[in-house]
C-alpha cells in the first residue's frame, strides 16, 4: 500500500534531507504552480523558469514555514508574485492588457482547491487495483473510446463494461484519499465529488 | 449497478485531474525535482529586483545618450550582486564588495568561472548566449545564486 503522508510530514521531511519527500511535494503540487502561470498567459518557457524559482524559493523556506499545512496557499500566493514579476521584468509582455488577467485572492484560492482535489482523484486513481484502474484511463481518455474498443484492449465483454465501470468508480469513491471530498462525509468540504449512491 | 450522472462528474474531474498533471513537461517535473539538490548546499536565492529596461525614468534617460547599457540588481539577503550588459561582456560588482568565485550557469551546467576581486567586482566574457544564472562563493561560505537571466 502505498503510504499517504501528509502535506505537513512532507514538508518537515523535506525540510531535513528527503529526496522523496521533496519529490511527492513537486508530484502534488506542480500543476498548480503550472497552471497559475498559464493563467498568467506566460510563454511555456517562461512558465519554467518562474516555477523554478517558486521551487527554489520554497526550499529556502521549508523550514521557516510558520504553517506547514498551508504549503498550498503559499505555493499559489508566492506563484502569482513571480508570475506578476515576470510579466514586468521582461519586456516580452506588454503590461497593459495582462493586467485584465490578475488572480484575486479568490480564484486563487479556487485554484488551490482544484489542485488538492485534483491530486487527491490521482492518488486514488493510483491505489486501485490494476484493472481498474486502465478501465478508467480508457474511459476518460481523449479523444473518447468506443466500448467496442475498449472492450478488445481489455479482453473484457461489451455488456461487462458498464457494471464494471460502477463497480471501480465505486471503489475510486470509497478512496481514502478522496474523504474529505465526498459529499456528506465531513462538514464543508472544500469541493465536492459527487456521491455514487443517491439518498435513501 | 447504474451509471447515474454522478459517474459521469467523477469521469469528467479524473479526466481533468490528469489533464492537469499532464500539462506539466516530463522534464519540468524533472528539474523541479532537481532543484532539491540545492537543499543541500545551502545556497541562497538573489531575486531581480531593478531592470534598467524597465525603468521607463531610466529608458528615457539613457536614450539620450549614445549608448544604453542595461543594468540589473539582484538581491538575496545578504547581498547585491549588480550586472551591467557591456557590448560583448558582463560588468559586475557584488556588494557589499568581497573576494570570492563567480560562476556562470547555463541550462546544462556551470559554464565558466571567473574570480570577484577584493573591491567586488568581475567581468564575464562573451555574454552568454542563452538563459544563465550567476553563483557566487567565497571562503567565508557565502552562497547565493540569481534567478535564471536571459537578455
Amino acid at each position: 500500500m502505498r503510504d499517504d503522508p501528509s502535506v505537513v510530514e512532507l514538508v518537515t521531511r523535506a525540510a531535513g534531507y528527503d529526496q522523496d519527500a521533496w519529490n511527492e511535494l513537486v508530484e502534488r503540487y506542480v500543476p498548480l504552480v503550472w497552471a497559475i502561470c498559464a493563467r498568467y498567459r506566460l510563454s511555456s518557457h517562461d512558465i519554467e523558469d518562474v516555477s523554478q524559482t517558486v521551487w527554489l524559493l520554497l526550499l529556502e523556506q521549508l523550514r521557516k514555514l510558520r504553517d506547514p499545512a498551508a504549503l498550498p496557499g503559499w505555493l499559489a500566493t508566492t506563484t502569482r508574485h513571480e508570475c506578476l514579476r515576470m510579466l514586468r521584468a521582461s519586456a516580452r509582455y506588454d503590461l497593459s492588457d495582462r493586467y485584465l488577467d490578475y488572480i484575486d485572492d479568490a480564484a486563487l484560492e479556487e485554484e488551490v482547491i482544484t489542485a488538492e482535489r485534483n491530486a487527491a482523484l490521482r492518488a486514488a486513481l493510483d491505489e486501485l487495483p490494476p484493472r481498474c484502474k486502465q478501465l478508467l484511463m480508457l474511459l476518460i481518455s481523449e479523444p473518447p473510446r468506443s466500448y467496442a474498443e475498449i472492450s478488445s484492449v481489455l479482453q473484457l465483454r461489451v455488456g461487462s463494461i458498464g457494471p464494471q465501470r460502477a463497480r471501480c468508480l465505486d471503489r475510486l469513491r470509497r478512496s481514502r484519499h478522496l474523504v474529505t471530498f465526498i459529499d456528506g462525509a465531513g462538514n464543508g468540504a472544500p469541493a465536492r465529488i459527487p456521491e455514487g449512491e443517491p439518498h435513501a | 449497478m447504474r451509471n447515474g450522472p454522478d459517474d459521469e462528474d467523477l469521469l469528467a474531474a479524473l479526466r481533468a485531474a490528469l489533464r492537469a498533471r499532464a500539462e506539466v513537461p516530463p522534464e519540468h517535473v524533472a528539474a523541479v525535482k532537481d532543484v532539491y539538490a540545492w537543499h543541500a548546499i545551502d545556497v541562497e536565492l538573489a531575486q531581480l529586483t531593478f531592470d534598467s529596461s524597465r525603468e521607463p525614468d531610466a529608458v528615457a534617460a539613457t536614450r539620450s545618450e549614445s549608448a544604453s547599457i542595461r543594468a540589473l540588481t539582484f538581491t538575496s539577503t545578504h547581498l547585491t550582486i549588480e550586472v551591467e550588459v557591456a557590448s560583448d561582456s558582463l560588468i559586475g560588482q557584488v556588494i557589499p564588495p568581497q573576494e570570492g568565485d563567480l560562476e556562470v550557469q547555463a541550462r546544462d551546467g556551470v559554464t565558466a568561472t571567473v574570480p570577484v576581486d577584493g573591491i567586488g567586482c568581475f567581468c564575464v566574457e562573451p555574454i552568454p548566449p542563452g538563459p544563465f544564472r550567476l553563483r557566487y562563493r567565497n571562503q567565508l561560505n557565502t552562497d547565493v545564486m540569481t534567478g535564471w537571466i536571459t537578455l
